[in-house]
């Protein structure tokens, strides 16, 4: 449902201000979201000068400072820093992407950065994301075959494997999803696009044999039709993948039988 | 320990030209049944005579009158445009990030221009 104000719980408070120390002349302010689960208070943004003369380009590395020299109780996911993992998946900039490939000469003025729209947080940039797995795990991401072949490849034409470009890129970040108005408001019950992108990379796989099946499960009203082309999704994709083409695809799929 | 709060997302997303059309598009889309409601009201009311043609005349020639016809105009020539982008979409074709902010470019910008032209030929149609 279509709820735009945030829970009494959630609304955001004014939060600490961290002043610079080390006499920097390149001072940029970073506005990083708060809270911390073990003290009952509601959310809070914190404020932090930082030195850029000695911070590397991205902004998982301006994080990495405040965490290694301003405050060590930030927390945040990451883990590989190549935009491979799709850890550090969070908005910046009020828009979602990888902070570990994400430049923060790009952002103009104050650095804003929240964890994932619309997802209930654990701590700090981390918000939980179990209902999106959930939902993968429902369009069964593996492949379904009869034919045995235990010890040689499935074999597929270069054209057929070249289907699955654009889609087998996509590392499950959830910038598209959380970035999705529509999965904002029916989270529960739409896919979303992260989760329609991988039910068609199935779906269009010439050597998945469940084809009808996966299509038949998926054509829902609720859970692909919630679908409105915002686009928001692809916009926002760190990997360049088209979501909203996939899930188009899908529509175009049920629609020609 | 507390309940979890949830992330903010409408209050911090930014607003892209895909999300603006696609918005405005339901928007227009509700102010036109409204306007058409309205209309079939004013067609009806002819029926039980005269004066009820003087009203509106008088209506739709005073300023919020025009204003009311202007933004009738716009919002009918937004929809009409922004639904053949979405027939685009739903053949398969302009995807692509850089397509889909042209075609959204070009319906708010169609969209004033119809609007301009249908309003100073309206003589002639009506």
């Amino acid at each position: 449902m279509v709820q735009i104000n945030l829970p009494q719980n959630s609304k955001i408070k004014k939060g600490h201000y961290y002043k610079d120390k080390t006499g920097s002349k390149n001072l940029r302010k970073v506005n990083i979201y708060r809270w911390d689960p073990s003290t009952g208070e509601n959310p809070r943004v914190d404020t932090y000068e930082v030195d850029m003369d000695n911070c590397p380009s991205k902004v998982l590395d301006l994080l990495n400072k405040i965490k290694n020299e301003i405050d060590p109780s930030i927390a945040y996911r990451r883990s590989c820093a190549h935009g491979v993992c799709g850890s550090c998946a969070m908005n910046m900039d009020g828009k979602n992407g990888l902070a570990c490939t994400k430049p923060h000469s790009e952002i103009k003025g104050d650095i804003n950065i929240y964890p994932l729209p619309h997802l209930k947080v654990l701590k700090d940039l981390i918000g939980d994301l179990s209902t999106l797995y959930k939902q993968y795990e429902s369009v069964q991401p593996w492949l379904k075959t009869t034919k045995k072949s235990d010890d040689t490849e499935h074999h597929q034409t270069k054209e057929d494997r070249s289907k699955l470009d654009g889609l087998y890129e996509c590392i499950m970040c959830a910038c598209c999803s959380t970035s999705c108005p529509s999965y904002w408001w029916n989270g529960e019950k739409y896919l979303g696009p992260a989760v329609l992108l991988q039910a068609y990379r199935w779906i269009i796989d010439s050597r998945d044999e469940d084809r009808k099946e996966r299509l038949k499960k998926v054509a829902d009203e609720l859970k692909l039709y919630r679908c409105h082309t915002i686009m928001n999704c692809t916009n926002a994709c760190p990997k360049g993948l088209n979501p909203a083409k996939a899930i188009a695809s899908i529509k175009k799929m049920l629609a020609t039988g | 320990m507390s309940e979890n709060p949830l992330s903010p997302h409408i209050q911090i997303y930014n607003w892209h030209i895909s999300s603006l059309v696609s918005i405005s598009h339901r928007i227009t889309g509700v102010i036109n049944i409204l306007m058409l409601s309205l209309l079939c009201f004013w067609v009806w009311a002819l029926i039980f005579g005269n004066d009820n043609y003087q009203l509106i005349f008088k209506f739709f020639n005073s300023v919020f009158g025009k204003f009311f016809i202007i933004s009738f105009i716009w919002s009918y020539s937004f929809q009409i445009l922004s639904e053949i982008r979405h027939w685009f979409w739903d053949l398969g074709y302009g995807f692509e990030l850089k397509t889909s902010k042209i075609t959204g470019v070009l319906v708010i910008l169609g969209s004033i221009f119809l609007t301009i032209i249908l309003y100073s030929i309206r003589g002639f149609l009506f």
